[in-house]
């Protein structure tokens, strides 16, 4: 059967897509030697560039968060692939400064074997520059080894609050703290109940029956922790959301930072309706609801489902995340 | 006289195995939709292209830059791990090929053993762990107890055959790695795609000398 998508030669998806982006923001993106993405205006060199990586696919993800406020340059890989070494040190080359760079890499296999490769290049160049890991995924297990756990749509949190901690002139050891302490206080669940199509080969990435849904599904259709029946949303909320708060170990008096990503094709309608059973389980247990974001952040083509990134936050954390930023996904005024 | 290879057998076995992928590709995404994201096929088809553009290009007279511009290039395409891990194994070819123009029997160990000592500084993956290091290490292992005096083709057709059943006996594997690794139980019964690839290279490199 043919693939139901508006696409032209599968092989031009990710040039194409770029072009289109830039042609959407180009007030706030340009794009640099094909696939790395940068802010129309630079930072000024005397603050710390943050810098990620992605394969792309996951729109508006990763590079829709580049501008003022958040990402500087995000290198940007095939569908669902990370960029080769050669592309990150380039664009890791680009964002050399004094100041430094804090890297932000996903935890997937390839991005993580392409910044380890990047990064031994850099250090030969003496290029000032931080990895700093995510992987905040607890479908394994909230204490599985951190290699075992991927990195979700944590991540785009964490760019703001890193990204605004940067932006007011942080030295990179402060906002390699700042985020460090955010990533080790975050965790998000993922939940499918619908596949996608890979646009690149017109498969479907996972399989899934009519009568299913499964809960730690990665953004790849990488397996969870088995499907179960549909559950409802208030169901599903509670389900996620005890995990959630058990692993960054939320309690009475906490604030949370909470994000609903739909993956989609789950309506925005479902997604408040989920948020809406959050705020009920959460209301019962004394935490509160401090930031909340709802909508498409990390999507993985058509796939039905949803992300829900709980974070414990501190008033460090709190004040970057209510800094302004203007970037083509994300807009705090 | 002892049977050596040189710059042009090397593109020879290197376009046969860009054609062996070339050749295969929609049956490896098929495998990867079993065990990852149903891309494998597309991504090493990707990278051979780049092999067999660089060998058309003919970037160089001496096998170390060869294999050096085939590993950029390899890494440059964006293949997931696939890249890094494929392009590191040629960078170590060309390290293990340095200050050669002609590779006897000894010579060509040399460089695949280099090849995949340079593989696994980026990939921890042991045999068993349903990885492309189930093809690699038993093909290696192949060529360095055949038997030289039937020289360097023949020994390349057992690597092959080596692979071919070391990719094979992944099917009974669980991964440790990868995508792969978060199916548990539900991706034996099917091949890891990656080791396939590697096979089908090596089934390359034997057809191509």
């Amino acid at each position: 059967m043919p693939m139901k998508k508006f696409i032209n030669d599968p092989k031009d998806l990710t040039r194409e897509l770029l072009e289109g982006f830039a042609i959407a923001h180009g007030d706030a993106i340009a794009i640099k030697s094909e696939k790395i993405v940068c802010r129309a205006k630079p930072k000024p060199a005397n603050k710390v560039a943050i810098v990620t990586l992605g394969g792309a696919g996951h729109e508006p993800a990763l590079s829709g968060f580049v501008g003022p406020g958040m990402l500087d340059y995000s290198v940007v890989g095939d569908i669902f692939a990370a960029p080769g070494p050669p592309k990150v040190i380039e664009a890791l080359r680009l964002a050399n400064r004094p100041a430094g760079i804090l890297f932000v890499v996903l935890n997937h296999a390839g991005d993580v074997m392409s910044a380890n490769m990047a990064m031994e290049m850099a250090a030969k160049e003496k290029i000032p520059v931080k990895l700093l890991l995510t992987h905040e995924d607890i479908a394994p297990g909230a204490n599985a080894p951190a290699e075992d756990r991927r990195g979700l749509v944590g991540a785009i949190a964490l760019y703001k609050i890193a990204g605004a901690a940067a932006e007011a002139g942080k030295s990179l050891d402060e906002v390699y703290a700042l985020a460090e302490r955010f990533s080790n206080n975050m965790a998000t669940l993922a939940v499918a109940m619908k596949t996608a199509t890979h646009p690149g080969s017109g498969l479907a990435i996972f399989d899934l029956a009519d009568d299913e849904m499964e809960i730690g599904m990665g953004q790849h259709g990488e397996a969870g922790t088995g499907p179960t029946k549909i559950l409802t949303a208030d169901q599903t909320a509670e389900l996620m959301l005890s995990r959630l708060t058990a692993a960054i170990k939320a309690k009475a008096g906490d604030r949370l930072l909470l994000l609903i990503n739909g993956s989609g094709a789950t309506t925005l309608m479902e997604m408040y309706i989920v948020l809406r059973g959050c705020k009920t389980y959460l209301d019962a247990k004394g935490i509160s609801i401090a930031a909340v974001r709802c909508g498409e952040f990390l999507t993985v083509q058509e796939m039905a489902g949803f992300q829900m990134c709980a974070a414990k936050l501190d008033d460090e954390m709190l004040a970057c995340w209510n800094a302004p930023c203007n970037t083509p996904a994300l807009t705090v005024a | 006289m002892p049977e050596t290879i040189g710059y042009q057998q090397v593109c020879g076995m290197l376009n046969a195995a860009a054609g062996q992928i070339r050749k295969n590709h929609e049956m490896l995404s098929r495998l990867d939709s079993a065990v990852g994201d149903g891309d494998h096929g597309t991504t090493i088809l990707r990278a051979m292209e780049a092999i067999s553009k660089t060998v058309s290009e003919n970037p160089a007279s001496d096998l170390k830059t060869l294999f050096s511009t085939i590993g950029w290039a390899v890494m440059s395409c964006d293949g997931g791990s696939t890249g890094p891990l494929l392009g590191s194994f040629f960078m170590g070819m060309s390290d293990g090929a340095a200050g050669r123009t002609e590779l006897d029997y000894t010579g060509v160990v040399m460089a695949f053993e280099a090849g995949i000592a340079k593989l696994q500084l980026q990939s921890r993956a042991q045999l068993g762990d349903k990885t492309m290091m189930d093809a690699f290490l038993p093909a290696l292992a192949a060529l360095k107890s055949a038997d030289r005096s039937r020289g360097i083709k023949a020994a390349l057709e057992e690597a092959a055959a080596a692979a071919a059943k070391g990719a094979e006996a992944t099917r009974n594997m669980k991964a440790r790695f990868g995508r792969a690794r978060n199916l548990g139980d539900r991706v034996l019964g099917h091949a890891d795609p990656g080791a396939v690839s590697v096979s089908l290279i090596f089934k390359g490199f034997s057809e191509g000398l």
